[in-house]
């Protein structure tokens, strides 16, 4: 019995202090229900009831507490993106972004225009233009975002041939592909902005991709090949040109010289003609004796012969040598 | 503690009940229907907010009022021209007469099973009566664009430049009707029928249209042929106009060679033509004595040292070795 009113004591000394804890417990929770912070990049929904009752921009905001304005905060000036035929695997700071492309195949995978296959990866960056409607217009906006992108691409790919998407249409695709997105997504009313469309990685598919690269591959050879050709052609022509340019001016060197050597040949002839003429049977005498002593003297072996002494011969050898054994 | 108490704290808890059974919230993005007995009472209410009823006679059924999405299963459907291909759809639709829909689908769920149905089957019908380029093409602008680069690439021949042509491949056949248009029927075709149970299509989007399995190792192998066919092709180009140039080469060296031989000759000609005028107009004055003289150079230039030399005595030279006169 005594026990009992000890507990009975005990129960009504806590319960003076029940009323209190209550009542401060309550205050809290009424504090921190009344406010709400909005981050930079965000924008806060409030929801009164269930009814919309506006949008409320970055900052420290005030709402009636205990659940009666909801508030829902949507990232609407972050970049969001989502990617197709690859994922983004981890990014940390020391490693550079891993992806992982094994098992989206059937997400890039597509049929071009002249019915061949291209692997197409690419990515759509978007912002959320107005956050009410992305909340309540759609029961799932980022799918209908990867839908309708991936349809889209299909469309604009399947519009033109696969060289053109593996090569030069890259940037009409991704351009085209944006604004069919953002027409549809308009149509939905979905609150979204595409911000950008861009293809990453486009390739034909691995079991062919073999024989592209054996096209590319011809390309350099056949640009090689020409090249040699040019090459060696301009090798060979300008020195040609250049050899060809020396003998015509050697030819004509020869010709200068040959007429130079004939006007002083003349010259000299006529020269030397008119001082011959004035006494003609000396002068021929001088230069006959002349020429034949420069010729003496240079000449090793001189033999003279008489045609009165028959039968011994020679008489006389310049190189001391005397006939007659 | 009184009894007076005790009362007060039923009549709160009473109070609180019918309050809770009389007033409902809908939430952006909902409707309500209002059933007495299981009886739909007024309209569906779309405005979402505070609302009230009957308590404990009255309840209230939710229905979405977003934009919901259907996804399809991959369906493999022959084309018109015996092509089979596997067709991924997704479509968009929306819950308009929340009362029609509660009596005839009852949710969501109900609302799939109807779904699949009828847009697997407008999807069928609508691919198998078409050939496989209308669902993979939008329009006919390829056709155009394959147009221009012949022009184009005839204009580059036209000036003698070197082409790459990257063949066409495939076949490009002109379509009739195009991907949007395909889909746009499908949504069509399966809306009257969504329209009994109080729902709206809003899209069909063709997601994904691939080849089957089977069928795209052939396209692939198709692929494969078509670019070693381009590689060749683009090799023999390249030795053709490597064979160009070599030829280009061969003439022009030779015009280069032989045109300097001809204007060196001509030089060389010229020159000694002159040269011969200047030597007969000087030597013809006096024949005898260019005669001597240059016999005397002669004798004097051409004779060497190890010469041998027989003279007769009888000459000029020595004949007065026998006479002093």
């Amino acid at each position: 019995m005594s026990e009992w009113d000890k507990a009975k004591n005990d129960f009504e000394k806590g319960a003076k202090f029940i009323g209190p804890i209550f009542i401060l417990l309550f205050v809290i929770t009424l504090g921190r229900t009344s406010f709400y912070t909005v981050q930079p990049d965000e924008e806060a929904v409030i929801i009164r009831f269930g009814r919309y009752l506006g949008t409320s921009q970055p900052g420290l905001h005030f709402k009636l507490p205990l659940g009666v304005d909801e508030v829902t905060l949507v990232k609407t000036k972050r970049v969001l993106q989502q990617e197709f035929g690859f994922r983004t695997a981890t990014t940390s700071k020391d490693r550079r972004t891993t992806y992982d492309q094994k098992n989206y195949d059937r997400e890039s995978l597509m049929l071009t225009g002249d019915l061949n296959v291209a692997d197409v990866e690419w990515v759509v960056q978007y912002q959320i233009s107005d956050p009410f409607k992305y909340l309540f217009q759609t029961s799932t906006p980022e799918r209908n975002i990867r839908d309708v992108s991936e349809s889209i691409m299909r469309r604009v790919v399947g519009d033109r041939l696969v060289t053109d998407v593996l090569t030069t249409g890259r940037v009409e695709i991704a351009s085209e592909a944006q604004k069919l997105m953002q027409d549809i997504l308009d149509n939905y009313d979905l609150g979204v902005k595409i911000v950008t469309v861009k293809l990453q990685d486009v390739n034909p598919p691995d079991f062919v991709k073999k024989s592209f690269n054996e096209v590319n591959a011809a390309k350099q050879e056949q640009e090689k090949v020409i090249n040699q050709a040019e090459e060696s052609y301009n090798r060979v022509i300008p020195e040609a040109r250049g050899k060809a340019e020396k003998l015509v001016s050697e030819a004509e060197g020869f010709a200068k010289a040959q007429v130079n050597r004939a006007e002083g040949d003349a010259d000299k002839f006529l020269a030397i003609l008119k001082e011959y003429k004035r006494a003609p049977r000396i002068t021929r005498k001088r230069i006959y004796l002349e020429t034949m002593s420069v010729i003496l003297k240079k000449v090793d072996d001189i033999t003279i012969v008489d045609d009165a002494v028959k039968g011994v011969l020679p008489v006389f050898s310049k190189g001391g040598v005397i006939n007659g054994k | 503690m009184g009894n007076k108490s005790v009362v007060s704290i039923i009549v709160l808890v009473l109070i609180g009940i019918l309050l809770k059974t009389t007033f409902f919230e809908i939430n952006e993005g909902r409707q309500a229907i209002i059933t007495q007995f299981g009886k739909p009472i007024g309209e569906p209410i779309t405005d979402a907010g505070l609302h009230f009823k009957l308590p404990l006679v009255q309840k209230v059924q939710f229905v979405d009022k977003r934009i919901l999405s259907w996804d399809g299963y991959p369906n493999q459907i022959p084309t018109k021209d015996k092509k089979y291909i596997k067709v991924d759809t997704t479509a968009r639709w929306r819950v308009t007469d929340a009362l029609k829909f509660i009596q005839t689908v009852r949710n969501e769920t109900g609302a799939k099973a109807r779904l699949d149905a009828l847009l697997d089957s407008a999807t069928r019908d609508v691919i198998s009566n078409q050939n496989l380029v209308e669902a993979v093409r939008n329009s006919n602008g390829i056709l155009d664009m394959i147009e221009e680069r012949k022009k184009e690439i005839k204009e580059l021949k036209a000036n003698g430049e070197p082409v790459i042509e990257d063949e066409i491949t495939g076949e490009i056949e002109k379509i009739l009707e195009g991907r949007e248009k395909l889909s746009n029927l499908i949504a069509e075709s399966a809306s009257k029928e969504l329209s009994k149970f109080g729902i709206k299509l809003i899209d069909v989007q063709l997601r994904r249209i691939s080849y089957e399995e089977s069928v795209e190792t052939k396209v692939y192998e198709r692929m494969i042929s078509e670019r070693q066919r381009v590689a060749q092709k683009i090799r023999s180009i390249g030795q053709g106009e490597k064979a160009k140039i070599e030829g280009r080469l061969a003439r022009d060296l030779r015009e280069i060679k032989s045109e300097a031989y001809k204007k060196a000759e001509i030089v060389k000609g010229r020159g000694e033509a002159k040269a011969t005028k200047i030597y007969a107009q000087a030597l013809s004055q006096d024949p005898g004595f260019y005669e001597f003289t240059k016999t005397m150079d002669v004798y004097r230039n051409s004779l060497k040292e190890s010469a041998k030399f027989l003279m007769s005595s009888d000459g000029d030279l020595f004949k007065y070795f026998k006479k002093s006169n």
